[in-house]
């Protein structure tokens, strides 16, 4: 698609190490270009969420860089301008948790104008508007006043979803979101994924949902022992896979 | 609230379980019954006893207002007291929770020190001895501050009673916003609030509610510590009934007057309790 342009996302050589000595991610590199999807697959432990979590610094990565839409932050450097350059990535991603993480003491429609109201500034009025069109967007407009405890798992997602879209990010992390689901409610969750792939949404995914890796993603990266040990369109990825690690994975989801 | 015996859908429901949606209302309103009698009875217990101690009914209605009027000393002290103690506990909590040595030590010892010392003690401290440490620095070369230090009686109680409370309800508050789980943390950060926005929007009102029933505690608790400010003079409820009590040498009728008046005010706090903690349930699954 947009091959020309600079990445939306670049990850340069990013190391994680927890309490010294375990390494979780060693060395891992990773380029997403704008409107791209992308998922990562592995056995769980093998780093994905790790990954996904330090680019937008809920973990701080121990080395390497992370740059989004033009911010680079370097593990390293530790000026007075990190904390602002970490909240500034933060305002350009929208993260989706396994468990939800909806305010429980704020309705639908609060949860979803709370980051433009707080972290932007906007006026409650302009927000609501934008909140209502991304309820309707997600098929939960009769909910707008409900509070999260009287929704199903998948509305929960769902809105989850429109929360992180009312900052308007121009990247989106999806951390296995739909692993704590019932079955027949995966399908509503991945259906407004699927969607926001099509609209140009930048996204990358931790997902076991293998539909959503085969005909949704661009390309797909298999990832072991914190680091990459294949990655390519689906197509390849899941007909042709190269590596022998990939088959056994492949061989256990499917 | 109640079981739905009369869902709009009743005619769907089978008569056996109809029966048994029956038979749990009847056992409800059954317990709701026998806790309306247990009450009674225990009231007229009550009564009658301070009947048969052949109370002094009359000496108790001539004195009331006398009493009463403490009770403003009561709520003042009690009132300010626990203002003192909630700022306390907040910006304690805050500092026990902080990753700053500094902050972290002065409120890690402030609540050592307070929790480890009578409040009798603190209460004598303010009002007997931080003269002399006014008296002291003055010496030292501060011009003014022993006249600074040297508190009236009802001032040196608040501060007493408002640094002791505030030093558990640190630990109270503190455990509230540990309780919140970390997920809410994560989400409120992916926003991109800042720390102080995530700890005001989204934390604090959630451990607001934990907090609530152990703060109504030590609330209940303060009303009836307030009556240490007697110690130092003030003609508040339980020091005025002591008076007129032993004056008159009818202790035991004065004495069950103020207890009364201290168990309605204590009742009435309990009752807000009640409605503040339903208010704040709004959102939780299992009252709707």
């Amino acid at each position: 698609m947009t091959k020309n342009s600079t990445p939306m996302v670049k990850i340069t050589n990013v190391h994680k190490v927890f309490g010294g000595t375990l390494h979780v991610l060693c060395g891992i590199d990773l380029e997403v270009n704008k409107g791209e999807t992308i998922v990562i697959l592995g056995a769980s432990g093998s780093g994905k969420s790790t990954l996904l979590r330090c680019i937008n610094f809920l973990e701080e990565p121990t080395a390497g860089t992370i740059e989004v839409d033009g911010i680079a932050i370097n593990a390293g450097e530790n000026d007075k301008t990190r904390e602002n350059h970490i909240l500034d990535i933060r305002k350009k991603t929208g993260m989706c948790f396994q468990s939800f993480n909806l305010f429980p003491h704020m309705t639908v429609l609060e949860n979803i104008i709370e980051g433009p109201v707080t972290v932007l500034g906007q006026k409650k009025k302009q927000a609501i508007v934008y909140a209502e069109e991304l309820l309707d967007w997600v098929g939960l407009t009769e909910k707008r006043d409900e509070h999260p405890s009287r929704l199903s798992g998948g509305q929960q997602q769902r809105v989850a979803i429109a929360r992180s879209l009312a900052m308007k990010p121009k990247v989106m992390l999806f951390d296995e979101p739909t692993s704590a689901l019932d079955p027949e409610l995966v399908g509503e969750v991945v259906d407004v994924m699927e969607r926001l792939a099509k609209e140009g949404m930048t996204i990358i995914a931790v997902t076991h949902e293998m539909h959503f890796a085969r005909d949704v993603a661009d390309r797909v990266f298999i990832m072991d022992g914190g680091n990459w040990i294949e990655e390519g369109p689906p197509e390849k990825i899941f007909n042709n896979p190269e590596h022998q690690r990939t088959r056994q994975f492949l061989a256990h989801i499917l | 609230m109640t079981a739905n015996t009369t869902l709009p859908g009743a005619g769907g429901i089978p008569l056996e379980a109809q029966q048994v949606l029956n038979q749990i209302e009847e056992k409800k309103s059954k317990y709701r019954r026998n806790m309306i009698i247990a009450f009674v009875v225990l009231i007229i217990f009550m009564v009658t006893t301070l009947i048969v101690l052949g109370l002094d009914f009359k000496f108790m209605a001539k004195w009331l207002p006398f009493i009463l009027a403490g009770s403003g000393y009561t709520f003042l002290v009690a009132f300010l007291a626990i203002s003192l103690a909630c700022i306390l506990a907040v910006v304690g909590a805050l500092g026990r929770l902080s990753t700053n040595p500094i902050f972290n030590s002065i409120a890690t010892s402030y609540v050592s020190l307070i929790r480890g010392t009578p409040l009798l003690v603190q209460v004598y401290m303010w009002y007997l001895a931080l003269p002399q440490i006014g008296k002291a620095l003055e010496a030292y070369g501060i011009p003014g501050i022993q006249r600074l230090l040297t508190l009236p009686a009802v001032p040196a109680g608040i501060l007493a009673l408002g640094v002791c409370y505030g030093a558990y309800m640190t630990e109270t508050v503190r455990a509230g916003i540990q309780s919140i789980k970390i997920g809410q943390t994560e989400a409120a950060k992916a926003l991109g609030m800042t720390k102080a926005q995530t700890m005001k929007r989204v934390i604090f009102p959630q451990a607001l509610r934990v907090i609530i029933p152990p703060v109504s505690n030590e609330f209940i608790a303060m009303i009836k510590d307030s009556s240490l400010v007697s110690l130092m003079g003030v003609w508040e409820l339980s020091y005025r009934a002591i008076k007129v009590g032993r004056r008159h040498f009818q202790s035991l009728e004065m004495l069950i007057m103020v207890a009364f008046i201290y168990w309605i005010m204590c009742m009435i706090l309990q009752f807000v309790q009640e409605k503040i903690e339903r208010h704040m349930a709004r959102g939780d699954r299992r009252i709707s």
